[in-house]
């Protein structure tokens, strides 16, 4: 046998050994990709965090460099998200929704390849019915499947009209299911107040304007004719 | 029945008043709302954990000038940032040489300062929570010294210390700031960390807060001076005792069926509330209770006593409403994930790569984290 052939395999293992930094055991062969989904009444907003592990860290840089030039550019970093969004399906009530690209920031390769950069993703897409009553939103992520592993989860929504049910996952976390229900649009306390507060006053000004006008006119009407005494 | 144009004009006043009346206090509840406030007395209680309080500050406030007058005028400017400048979110697990931090690194101090320098986080922590803290670091020196931080000093790198430099490791590598200027009155913050810890303790009058800080360990058990040192074996064995205390129905309720991989709230997620998970309290037994706020107990109780307990008092109001998830196996020595989340507080405990030796924790109040509710913005 040929020991070059032997060789050269414990070469390439020894030097991948040499460069692939012992960060403690900070993120190695692991594509870890957090989702947070922010749902609201007319759009549901994506939060998606992608740090490559320190072996995966070159293939994940080649993957968006595309020129080759060791550098992010903005369209590279473009290009990457909108591959990532490609591989993203979010469905609002069974219907796909389309994902628009909010922004992107990517960190150093240096950071990267140590295990520790991410790379920042922010999505939105709008969601066709707002009305009251049950929704459903689901959200599925298969970008680079065979390296990732997954966290997806659902943000406490800010608007108070939305009730969000209770999440299904798949073993892997690749996606999320939620039944969400839209509280009607009712009128606050508050907004009842006011509207009781303004309409008193509207009444009050009314009454200070023309009430003694009116009551006026009516008492003068109401008073006998001088031909009628006649 | 005829009015006279004074009689009309009565009318429409007292209509108005009667509008604008209750909209002024609605515009000005503050007044209402303090009288409110005044007019409950304090209990006997309060007024004695107020005390215990004060007096814990005055000594923290004392540890923080004692730290101060060791070091020279450069370190005092280095070691201080203001109260809400940016160095509050300034902190990570990472080890130096991938996390720049800022303030005074241990390794650039003298012995004495850096002595003063532990006082203080003495001060602000429990007897147990500056033992967990210390096991932590020295933690990190047998990482360092077992190769974790060969790549210390990379040829091609700067030096330490610089941006760029090796991964570093050790008890050297820890740093201290202070954000604001150390007062029994004025909210400040005391910010502690390293690898696998950083520690933040908002002081407000009285009141401390420590959310948000990260405790982990790597490794997650060593050998120090002929003693077994688990940092955070108790947080483990804990979370497995309860896991076990829950009948089947009530595991299946708590136990997520999908894997965990990492912390869901580590840092950067700062003002975020995820969706809670798991079994609410108050579907647990009072034994189960109280060894779901016995778990809890091993992040707030890193905070020193006094302020510790006011926080416990308070997750125990919420309890009802807090929830605990689990994933992974439920046989202590098996590789788990767990949650504890409340409305005033989120902890998680997250081994990191399926690696049992490498443990990663994060603990917030999304209500206080820095203090939000106590700092008037």
């Amino acid at each position: 046998m040929n020991l070059r052939r032997l060789y050269l395999p414990l070469v390439v293992l020894c030097a991948w050994l040499a460069t692939v930094p012992p960060a403690g055991a900070h993120r190695l062969d692991e594509y870890l990709q957090a989702t947070r989904l922010s749902i609201d009444i007319q759009r549901v907003d994506l939060e998606i965090d992608l740090t490559a592990g320190a072996a995966l860290a070159s293939n994940v840089f080649a993957w968006i460099d595309t020129n080759r030039d060791a550098e992010i550019s903005s369209a590279e970093g473009d290009a990457y998200a909108r591959q990532v969004l490609r591989s993203v399906v979010l469905k609002v009530d069974g219907w796909p929704v389309p994902v628009t690209l909010a922004g992107a920031s990517f960190p150093q390769f240096r950071d990267m390849r140590l295990g520790v950069g991410t790379i920042r993703l922010r999505a939105t897409a709008k969601v066709p019915s707002a009305a009251a009553g049950r929704h459903q939103v689901s959200f599925l992520n298969t970008h680079r499947l065979e390296s990732s592993v997954y966290l997806v989860n659902a943000l406490v929504p800010e608007n108070p009209r939305i009730q969000l049910g209770d999440p299904r996952r798949d073993r892997g976390q690749h996606g999320l299911t939620l039944d969400y229900t839209v509280i009607a649009d009712t009128p606050s306390p508050l907004d009842r107040t006011f509207a009781l507060l303004a309409g008193l006053a509207m009444l009050g000004w009314l009454l200070w304007r023309f009430g003694y006008t009116l009551t006026q006119a009516v008492a003068t009407r109401s008073r006998p004719s001088p031909a009628g005494r006649r | 029945m005829r009015m006279s144009r004074p009689a009309w004009a009565a009318l429409s006043l007292a209509l108005a008043a009667a509008a604008f009346r209750p909209a002024l206090l609605l515009v000005f509840p503050v007044a209402a709302d303090s009288q409110q406030r005044a007019g409950s007395p304090p209990t006997a209680a309060s007024t004695a954990n107020g005390t215990a309080t004060a007096a814990v500050t005055t000594k923290v406030v004392e540890a923080a000038n004692a730290f101060l007058a060791t070091l020279s005028a450069p370190q005092r400017t280095k070691v201080t940032f203001g109260f809400n400048s940016t160095q509050r979110t300034g902190w990570s697990n990472l080890p130096s040489g991938i996390f720049q931090r800022n303030g005074l690194r241990f390794g650039d101090i003298t012995p004495r300062q850096r002595q003063a320098a532990l006082a203080l986080v003495a001060a602000a922590l429990s007897r147990e929570g500056y033992q967990k803290v210390t096991d932590i670091m020295n933690g990190d020196e047998v990482l360092k010294n077992a190769g974790g931080g060969r790549t210390g000093g990379r040829p091609g790198g700067p030096g330490p210390g610089g941006p760029g430099g090796g991964i570093r490791f050790g008890l050297d590598e820890y740093y201290v700031a202070l954000l604001g200027t150390p007062s029994a009155i004025e909210p400040w913050m005391i910010q502690f960390g390293g690898h696998h810890l950083a520690i933040n303790v908002t002081v407000v009058g009285p009141h401390s807060v420590m959310t948000p800080s990260l405790p982990a360990a790597q490794p997650a058990k060593y050998t120090l001076n002929g003693q077994t040192i688990r940092p955070l074996g108790r947080e483990n064995d804990k979370g497995f005792a309860l896991i076990n205390a829950l009948n089947r129905g009530q595991q299946k309720r708590a136990i997520l069926d999908y894997r965990v991989t990492d912390l869901v709230m580590g840092p950067g997620a700062d003002g975020k509330v995820i969706q809670p998970e798991g079994i609410p309290a108050s579907e647990l037994d009072a034994g189960q209770q109280a060894l779901l706020l016995d778990v809890v107990h091993e992040w707030v109780g890193i905070l020193n006593d006094e302020a510790a307990a006011a926080k416990m008092a308070e997750i125990k109001a919420n309890l009802p409403k807090t929830y605990f998830a689990w994933s992974g196996a439920t046989q202590n020595g098996g590789l788990a994930y767990y949650r504890v989340q409340g409305p005033t507080v989120v902890i998680e405990y997250a081994p990191q790569q399926g690696d049992l030796d490498h443990i990663h924790t994060i603990y917030r109040d999304p209500t206080n984290d820095y203090g939000a509710k106590l700092v008037r913005p």
